[in-house]
């Protein structure tokens, strides 16, 4: 019995150390990194409107709200502004993934994959300016109805609208703002 | 206390009306610009963080009479419209100003009138950005020469300071020609390569860089003025190039100077003249050829023949000759070969031809002589014809007193020398027979042989003295013949221009007064026996 405390305890502990001595990432306050993301959003909004067939079909998706209020969203802490922004980009995540599923047509596959693995990529950038939250939030499937914070489009150039206008917008203002780069420049 | 408050709300006011103004101006005249560049219906753009939308319709609408509607997100939103009147272009716009825009959305306008649908527009805020143009622009002149340090203050725009691209113009003063840099991000720019010690006008305008926001290119700021800095280094530059110019200037004197015979002798060279052959002849002599002859020796004459000519003079043998005192009569049979007309002419020139011919007294005489001679041709003709078999000239020789002076001209031309040729002997008999009979023949006319030459076709001869004949022999040597001219001369003894003989004997020299040099000219002259 004092044995198996005893190794509960120290798994504790190194669970512990595991979760907190994960060296923290250098932040990475660059946004033309971010740009490139958004460049290249922009891009299957251009491949898409020139896809002739194996283009998708309609399908509804659930999106993350992309309107920003500057009013609004500068009286809104970091921290709900970090959480709408990973809401966010989970959200396009899965409904991107659904899309591809759908598309026959190469270069628009290759184009949204491109896509998933920059927001995976973004992940990683919140994570390093300590923006990351847990994945709770985020919602176990599709058929889940619409938050707030969310809005149903019916096709994939709508999709890669709303993709396009998130990354510019909420994730931007949010990466700028960081406190991390804030703290870096002053 | 009432007073003081009232002064404080005065101030209030105008500062208010001073910033609406100001705003206003802007406003104002991105309103007229969008007026004119833009094509939709409704034009909108963002000016701060609000967007504004308007369109332009005739004077007699009012506001009121317009419903604006603007949708996003399943939400739809109603915005007040106003009127605004433009000074400039006497226009009249109306506008709605969203109060709270939203940005990163697709937002749906509607314009209706009356129920109606006037207008709708798709747009997206943050592509519609129309910035206010740089604030603080400076111009100044950086240490080094041909550069201005410009810089600037972004408009004054949350969330975009690291998102707007720059332009920048520059022109001298004066000049429209100007040149555009661009900068991104940056509020500072050095420009490169400008002129020394000149004005320049410098202009900046901003917009953003379209990755995160889109937009219209700002208004220019006002132009501001800098100066470049004059060149340092021109007093110095000129010094050094006058002194080695100078030094460049000395020397070359210096060579010029040292050289100066040989240089002039190179660019302006001296005209060569014959003085060197002709010793003392212009000098002495003053050009006059005869005196100068007549001073010089045979050597001389030689020696001058051998620059004409290629030939050396052969000498030549009189057989028989008219006495004037033995009463025989003489025939002279010379032998002369022909020569060319090159020869001739220069002989011509050399001997003074003209000088030579002067008209003996007793030319009369001679003529007996010659018809003495001719009453007995046979045995004369034995005994004067040559053993030898080499050419043979006979001159018929001319009296003055004929008078018929072109009839003798021609016949002169027509009966030139008569040559003998020998081949085997005989012939040269028979010729000289017929030589003899035209001797006879010619002797009563007296014509004096052809001193006809190629320059001298209708030349009247000056007088010719029966008493003597000139003939200048310059043996060709093994050809007699090289030209076409010379063959004719011996075929076609009738034809003129071809010789000019010039034959002057010794005899008469001592008969008649004859120029002397021509005696003293040596081997050119027949000397032979006198009979």
């Amino acid at each position: 019995m004092q044995t198996f405390s005893g190794l509960v305890s120290i798994l504790t502990v190194f669970l512990w150390l595991g979760g907190n001595l994960v060296s923290p990432l250098r932040p990475i306050c660059d946004l033309r990194v971010l740009d490139h993301f958004v460049r290249e959003a922009r891009d299957s909004e251009v491949i898409m409107r020139g896809c002739r067939g194996g283009c998708g079909v309609m399908k509804s998706y659930f999106v993350p709200l992309t309107s920003v209020d500057f009013a609004v969203w500068e009286h809104m802490d970091v921290t709900g502004q970090a959480v709408e922004v990973q809401t966010g980009l989970s959200l396009l995540d899965q409904a991107l993934s659904n899309a591809m599923k759908t598309v026959s047509n190469s270069p628009l596959t290759s184009a949204l994959d491109n896509n998933i693995s920059n927001i995976h990529s973004l992940g990683q950038i919140l994570h390093s300016l300590d923006l990351q939250q847990a994945r709770s939030t985020v919602l176990p499937d599709d058929s889940a109805p619409a938050s707030a914070q969310t809005q149903e489009v019916s096709s994939l150039p709508e999709l890669l609208q709303v993709q396009s206008s998130f990354l510019r917008g909420k994730v931007r203002l949010l990466l700028s703002a960081a406190p991390a780069c804030q703290r870096q420049n002053s | 206390m009432a007073k003081m408050r009232s002064d404080r709300l005065k101030i209030v006011f105008v500062l208010c009306l001073a910033f609406v103004s100001i705003g206003g101006q802007h406003f104002e005249s991105k309103v007229a610009q969008l007026l004119r560049d833009e094509s939709e219906d409704i034009k909108c753009f963002v000016e701060v963080k609000d967007l504004t939308c308007f369109w332009e319709e005739e004077r007699n609408s009012l506001p009121d009479q317009y419903t604006f509607t603007y949708s996003y997100e399943n939400k739809i939103k109603d915005c007040v419209v106003s009127s605004l009147s433009l000074l400039a272009s006497n226009k009249t716009v109306f506008f709605c100003k969203l109060p709270k825009t939203p940005f990163f959305t697709t937002l749906d306008v509607k314009v209706s009138r009356d129920r109606r649908m006037l207008y709708s527009r798709s747009l997206n805020a943050e592509n519609f950005m129309f910035l206010d143009p740089p604030r603080n622009l400076t111009v100044l002149s950086s240490g080094k020469e041909g550069q201005l340090n410009v810089s600037w203050l972004p408009p004054l725009l949350k969330y975009m300071d690291d998102s707007m691209i720059y332009e920048v113009r520059y022109a001298e003063e004066g000049s429209n020609m100007g040149k555009v840099e661009v900068i991104k991000v940056s509020t500072m720019l050095v420009l490169l390569g400008l002129q020394s010690d000149t004005r320049y006008k410098v202009w900046v305008r901003v917009k953003p860089d379209g990755v995160a926001y889109k937009g219209y290119w700002s208004a220019w700021t006002e132009p501001v003025l800098g100066v470049t800095q004059p060149s340092e280094l021109d007093p110095l530059i000129m010094l050094l190039v006058l002194f080695i110019g100078l030094i460049l200037c000395l020397l070359s004197m210096t060579v010029i100077l040292s050289h100066q015979k040989f240089l002039l002798k190179k660019l302006w060279p001296d005209i060569p003249t014959p003085e060197r052959k002709f010793p003392g002849l212009f000098t002495v002599y003053k050009g006059d050829f005869k005196e100068w002859m007549s001073q010089n020796n045979s050597s001389m004459w030689g020696r001058s023949v051998h620059v004409f000519t290629e030939e050396l003079p052969s000498p030549l043998e009189v057989l028989s000759e008219v006495s004037l005192s033995s009463h025989g009569t003489s025939q002279r049979e010379e032998r002369k070969p022909v020569e060319e007309d090159e020869e001739k002419e220069s002989e011509r020139s050399d001997s003074g031809l003209p000088d030579r011919w002067r008209e003996p007294p007793q030319a009369h005489w001679l003529m007996e002589q010659l018809r003495t001679l001719q009453e007995n041709p046979q045995p004369l003709s034995q005994s004067l014809l040559p053993q030898s078999h080499d050419t043979y000239v006979t001159l018929n020789q001319n009296s003055q007193g004929d008078g018929v002076r072109e009839v003798d001209d021609v016949f002169e031309e027509t009966l030139p020398l008569q040559t003998l040729f020998t081949t085997a002997g005989t012939p040269s008999l028979n010729t000289s027979h017929s030589d003899l009979g035209s001797l006879q023949q010619s002797s009563g006319s007296g014509r004096l042989s052809s001193q006809s030459s190629f320059e001298y076709p209708n030349h009247t001869w000056p007088p010719k003295g029966p008493g003597y004949a000139y003939m200048a022999v310059a043996d060709s040597g093994v050809s007699m013949d090289y030209s076409p001219m010379s063959s004719s001369r011996i075929v076609e003894l009738g034809r003129h221009r071809m010789y000019t003989n010039d034959y002057k004997n010794e005899i008469f020299l001592h008969k008649w007064p004859l120029s002397g040099e021509h005696t003293k000219s040596g081997s050119d002259f027949c000397m032979g026996p006198i009979w």
